[in-house]
């Protein structure tokens, strides 16, 4: 039977509203495949190299304190493993915080410089807590074509962010933002897209209402492991449109 | 003079809206007062003296606690009012007061208890200085509207600091974040918690948000767990660690509703009360018997002939809840299930949080699972990702919802109604044909 390990990064810290969600729908599509899911939790207190046997990667956002701890532990230890990771293409999805950790930096509110990993070309700016955060609903159209998807669907999730991210170029984008805010309000784009790994700012959680995405780090992760292209069973993801396009329907 | 005329005027507003049945008339007096004045508030509060304020806050079990409370202090012969929840707190505040104040702003009662969520209370500290506040306990909900949890937490304990000294402070002291915030002040302080032996957990579950000490910002540690981050907790880098809480364990306490959650209530009450009037605690443990839960709260409802259980869950925390509570009522018996999700302003219009909610226990006990509500579609993803053999039944119409697995449950059988706040007020309209709110 053939397994795919995924690496939960700092499930305990860096968690905030359902991430776990993205863990469930690999999981749920993996079985759907007779593939067997073998889920990681990586903390603080796990050993760094666990990272470099990891099939696919996912690091979910958190609250600011929660993410002082992270941080430190990503520069001391875990980082270089997860910038060969990345590098090397292994399928990963970073949402929100994680997002933002994995860029040049991030000025916070109070105008401190916190070092990000540099792994993505872009930065992140929190301008003041005079400005408000960006919340709500968003509708995205993904600028890379996904397997079994001929017309280009939308993207659905909920934003809630305070920092704006810029891209070092706008073609570096995942998508381009149809209702809501993405990277910032200016440029209309939305998260990044690297080698193999997404960042983005969509909650929703965005695996389970964006099939093709999930399928995508799938695809990717079976493929690097096993060696050659592998077309995956289609699943009946009827309830999964429907969820999407009632989110459509309501913006 | 101005306050009389705010309290005349809104007085006949409470009236005529009961009159023409528009609703209890529960924040919008209050509205109309505060624009007039907005200290109006302060003004008649601080015309009464004797008046002791009582501020109950936290994430979940606000309501259950006032009323507890109330029922509580009105057994042993005192008069209390309190505020309505609703959307806005100080309009509900104001209005409770026009609603029982005379047009001379006398509020002849004992006690004023105002329940007080998340985001309200350092507002409603501006504007009122309780006797004695309780601090329930701090979830993640309604991040979209409220921010974060620790954000909340900072919130708090400044305004906290600001009331005087002889303000009394209750705080759930399995808490690692409310604890922190209770062992920065200077006002007295006492803890509830519950007794470690009904702590059944051992790991941290996924639906926490404190778990880093809040003094050196290590990973915490802990003996066991109640539910979420309340539990006996430890740093294993400095000192800080969960101290001496008031648990009622040598009371032999008739606790009046069922969950872990609701012990911590009654718990919280039980010290508030003790503070407040001398009572005997066989008296109390008899009153506790005839205590009824709120509307929407274990609430049991026959319809039909069907028994209905009604337990409001509006955030992972408290649903994770309602399902152990329903697995204590159900012992090893079946039922059916009603699952209802809405996202309007009062659920939050984020609906992340059901994937940090465990379904599981739900589906293992489940004959029939049927979803509604605004996010139906979202709540069917989150069962099936959960049991993928398991049909759920989805309707996006609520009214259609109900009576379907009303009729697929025969007469006697139990039926478990789980819905967020908004659904609740809608899912009872549907059983009792009236209004609420």
């Amino acid at each position: 039977m053939k397994t795919i390990n995924i690496g939960w990064l700092y499930p305990d810290l860096m968690s905030t509203y359902g991430d776990r969600g993205n863990i469930i729908a690999l999981s749920y599509r993996l079985k759907k495949r007779g593939i067997k899911p073998i889920v990681h939790k990586i903390s603080v207190n796990e050993p760094e190299n666990l990272i470099s046997k990891m099939d696919i990667i996912f690091m979910g956002g958190a609250q600011d304190k929660q993410q002082e701890i992270v941080n430190a532990d990503l520069k001391n230890n875990k980082g270089k493993y997860l910038k060969t990771a990345i590098k090397n293409g292994v399928p990963s999805l970073f949402v929100c915080g994680a997002y933002q950790f994995l860029g040049k930096y991030y000025k916070t509110a109070d105008g401190i410089i916190i070092d990000g990993l540099g792994i993505f070309d872009l930065y992140t700016e929190n301008p003041g807590i005079n400005f408000s955060r960006c919340i709500g609903n968003i509708i995205i159209n993904p600028n890379i074509s996904f397997d079994g998807n001929d017309k280009k669907k939308f993207f659905v999730g909920f934003e809630n962010h305070g920092g704006r991210t810029y891209l070092a170029d706008k073609k570096l984008a995942f998508a381009k933002v149809v209702k809501g805010f993405g990277n910032n309000e200016e440029d209309r784009t939305e998260g990044i897209f690297y080698k193999n790994s997404f960042g983005t700012y969509l909650h929703g959680p965005i695996l389970p209402k964006n099939p093709e995405l999930a399928d995508y780090l799938i695809g990717k992760a079976v493929e690097r492991k096993y060696g050659k292209k592998i077309k995956l069973k289609k699943i009946d993801d009827r309830w999964e449109n429907k969820a999407r396009d009632f989110v459509v329907s309501k913006l | 003079m101005i306050n009389t005329i705010i309290l005349i005027i809104g007085k006949v507003i409470i009236k005529v809206s009961k009159l023409l049945n528009f609703g209890s008339g529960s924040t919008w007096p209050g509205h109309i007062a505060l624009k007039f004045n907005d200290k109006f508030i302060e003004d008649v509060v601080n015309k009464n003296k004797n008046l002791k304020i009582i501020i109950i806050a936290g994430t979940n079990g606000k309501t259950t606690s006032t009323a507890l409370l109330k029922f509580l202090l009105e057994k042993s012969g005192k008069k209390i009012f309190t505020n309505r929840e609703g959307a806005n707190l100080l309009n509900g505040v104001a209005s409770s007061i026009i609603k029982n104040s005379n047009v001379f702003s006398q509020l002849k009662y004992d006690f004023a208890i105002f329940e007080s969520d998340e985001f309200n209370l350092p507002l409603l500290l501006k504007k009122v200085s309780p006797d004695k506040i309780l601090i329930l306990n701090l979830f993640r909900d309604q991040l979209d509207r409220y921010g974060e949890v620790n954000t909340i937490a900072l919130k708090w304990l400044e305004s906290l600091k600001t009331l005087p000294a002889k303000t009394e402070v209750f705080i759930n002291g399995d808490d690692p974040q409310l604890y922190f915030i209770g062992s920065s002040l200077i006002q007295k302080v006492q803890y509830f918690g519950v007794e470690t032996k009904l702590m059944k957990l051992k790991n941290i579950p996924h639906d926490v948000d404190s778990i880093y000490c809040p003094v050196c910002l290590s990973l915490l540690h802990y003996h066991q767990l109640s539910f979420a981050h309340l539990g006996d907790f430890y740093c294993s880098n400095c000192q800080f660690k969960r101290g001496v809480v008031n648990d009622f364990s040598d009371k032999k306490i008739s606790y009046p509703m069922s969950g872990l959650y609701n012990v911590y209530n009654t718990n919280a009450v039980l010290l508030l009360l003790k503070s407040l009037v001398k009572v005997e605690i066989k008296d109390v443990n008899q009153w506790l018997k005839t205590f009824a839960p709120v509307f929407g709260r274990q609430e049991e409802i026959v319809y039909k002939n069907r028994k209905i259980f009604i337990l409001l869950s509006k955030n992972p925390a408290g649903f994770n809840q309602s399902i152990q509570t329903v697995k204590k009522i159900l012992k090893s018996k079946r039922a059916n299930f009603l699952i209802i999700l809405n996202n309007k302003i009062p659920d939050g219009l984020d609906v992340s949080w059901i994937w940090d909610v465990d379904f599981k226990p739900i589906l293992d006990v489940a004959d029939n699972v049927y979803v509604s509500g605004d996010r139906v579609y979202d709540l069917n993803l989150r069962l099936r990702y959960e049991n993928g053999k398991k049909n759920i039944a989805t309707f996006e119409n609520l009214p259609d919802a109900v009576e379907s697995i009303v009729n697929k449950t025969k007469e006697g059988e139990r039926l478990f109604i789980l819905p967020t706040y908004s659904a609740m007020l809608e899912v009872r309209k549907i059983l009792l044909g009236r209004k609420l709110l």
